[in-house]
């Protein structure tokens, strides 16, 4: 694995630990804690204070049944445990990713794929997995909000930087970046995102209205 | 006898697992299930909100207690991360009721002396980095685990910029992550 250069900030981290962030941001940033060993150690620290902090609540009074009632809806379902199954196709996925179903690709211009994860969505937030061909650009969309990108094969490059496996980029409103694949192949990620995808040339302006992402 | 011990708790988690023993998981509840009800109601929940989302975490505790593994997370750190996936699924959040929290119903009580002192092994770490952070940073890194808009709410209280704020928290994670992280 290459070195990942670029992490969440560790305000970034510590809502994910905290279970403060949303869903489909929740989603790509568990895929690079999955991908960064550094990361990941700074986010069991974090649940550490986070048990420590549940130990230290006073307790709140339960309904008078909660107990049997949970016991009664465990004997209704057999109590079996549960085991996590993967719920896609795509073996090179990071384990966190494999547990959503996944869209078709749709085709989103020349050597530009998507797919959306199953992640629910949160407002206008949702998970999206872009492969683009080497050479290729990101399609040019606005950012409404924050978006998340945590690069999973290949590699692209931005006025921030270049971004290989497991490197996470975080940009908002003020960004305005059309990334270029510079991988030999294509380049894999998986984002959160806010805003609408405007795709850009006629051909784009024609499957617009169709691709509703 | 009170449960409280934290390696106790994980034997309990592990009798669940391995055992499927009721004892033992009514044990688990009456520790967890009341704390993670107060958990969710200072993150803005309504009261049977709150219960519902306890039930459902303690639920999954049932169901997930063979994949504890107490020589990577601690009890209660363990059941903290299943309490905050559920937190973090937004469709369960949908139903949370939230309301504005309150930040007087927040904790902002310093670490006892006391807990630092008679707390077991992780417990008492953990408790004692928090103490070694400076007041406003503990309450920053405190009130960021209990809800979304926590520094926007902090910026406020204290009269100070937003992004003052973040790099008070930054700098109080990795004064953290410096106290938590040598000889793991």
């Amino acid at each position: 694995m290459s070195t990942i250069t670029y992490k969440p900030s560790e305000e970034t981290l510590l809502a994910y630990a905290a279970g403060t962030l949303r869903g489909p941001e929740a989603a790509v940033v568990a895929a690079h804690i999955s991908l960064c060993p550094d990361s990941g150690r700074l986010v069991e620290t974090l649940q550490r204070v986070g048990g420590h902090l549940i130990e230290r609540l006073p307790p709140t009074r339960l309904g008078e049944n909660a107990f049997r009632n949970l016991m009664a809806r465990i004997d209704a379902d057999g109590g079996e445990s549960v085991v996590e199954t993967a719920l896609n196709e795509m073996t090179d996925l990071p384990e966190p990713l494999r547990r959503f179903p996944l869209g078709p690709w749709r085709w989103l211009g020349p050597g530009t794929r998507v797919r959306s994860v199953g992640v629910p969505k949160d407002g206008d937030c949702r998970v999206l997995l872009f492969k683009i061909d080497p050479g290729r650009r990101m399609p040019q969309h606005s950012h409404e909000g924050v978006e998340l990108t945590c690069v999973l094969s290949g590699s692209y490059r931005d006025e921030a930087g270049r971004f290989g496996p497991g490197d996470f980029e975080e940009a908002d409103e003020a960004t305005d970046h059309r990334p270029m694949v510079d991988s030999d192949l294509p380049c894999l990620c998986v984002v959160a995102l806010d805003g609408q995808i405007r795709l850009s040339g006629l051909l784009g302006r024609l499957i617009q209205p169709f691709a509703r992402l | 006898m009170q449960p409280s011990h934290p390696s106790e708790l994980g034997r309990l988690i592990e009798a669940v697992g391995q055992n499927r023993d009721r004892e033992a998981f009514a044990r688990l509840f009456d520790h967890f299930a009341p704390r993670l009800k107060t958990y969710l109601m200072r993150a803005g929940a309504n009261p049977g909100a709150a219960e519902d989302f306890a039930q459902e975490a303690m639920l999954t505790v049932w169901r997930k207690a063979a994949l504890f593994d107490p020589a990577r997370a601690g009890a209660s750190t363990w059941i903290f991360t299943i309490a905050r996936n559920l937190r973090i699924d937004a469709a369960r959040r949908e139903k949370l009721g939230q309301r504005e929290p309150d930040l007087t119903e927040l904790p902002d009580d310093p670490e006892q002396p006391d807990t630092i002192l008679t707390g077991a092994d992780d417990a008492a770490r953990v408790s004692s980095a928090l103490a070694a952070l400076t007041a406003e940073q503990s309450r920053i890194v405190t009130l960021s685990y209990f809800h979304e808009k926590a520094h926007a709410e902090i910026a406020r209280e204290l009269g100070i910029p937003l992004g003052t704020v973040k790099s008070r928290l930054r700098l109080a994670i990795i004064r953290l992550r410096g106290l938590l992280s040598e000889t793991q």
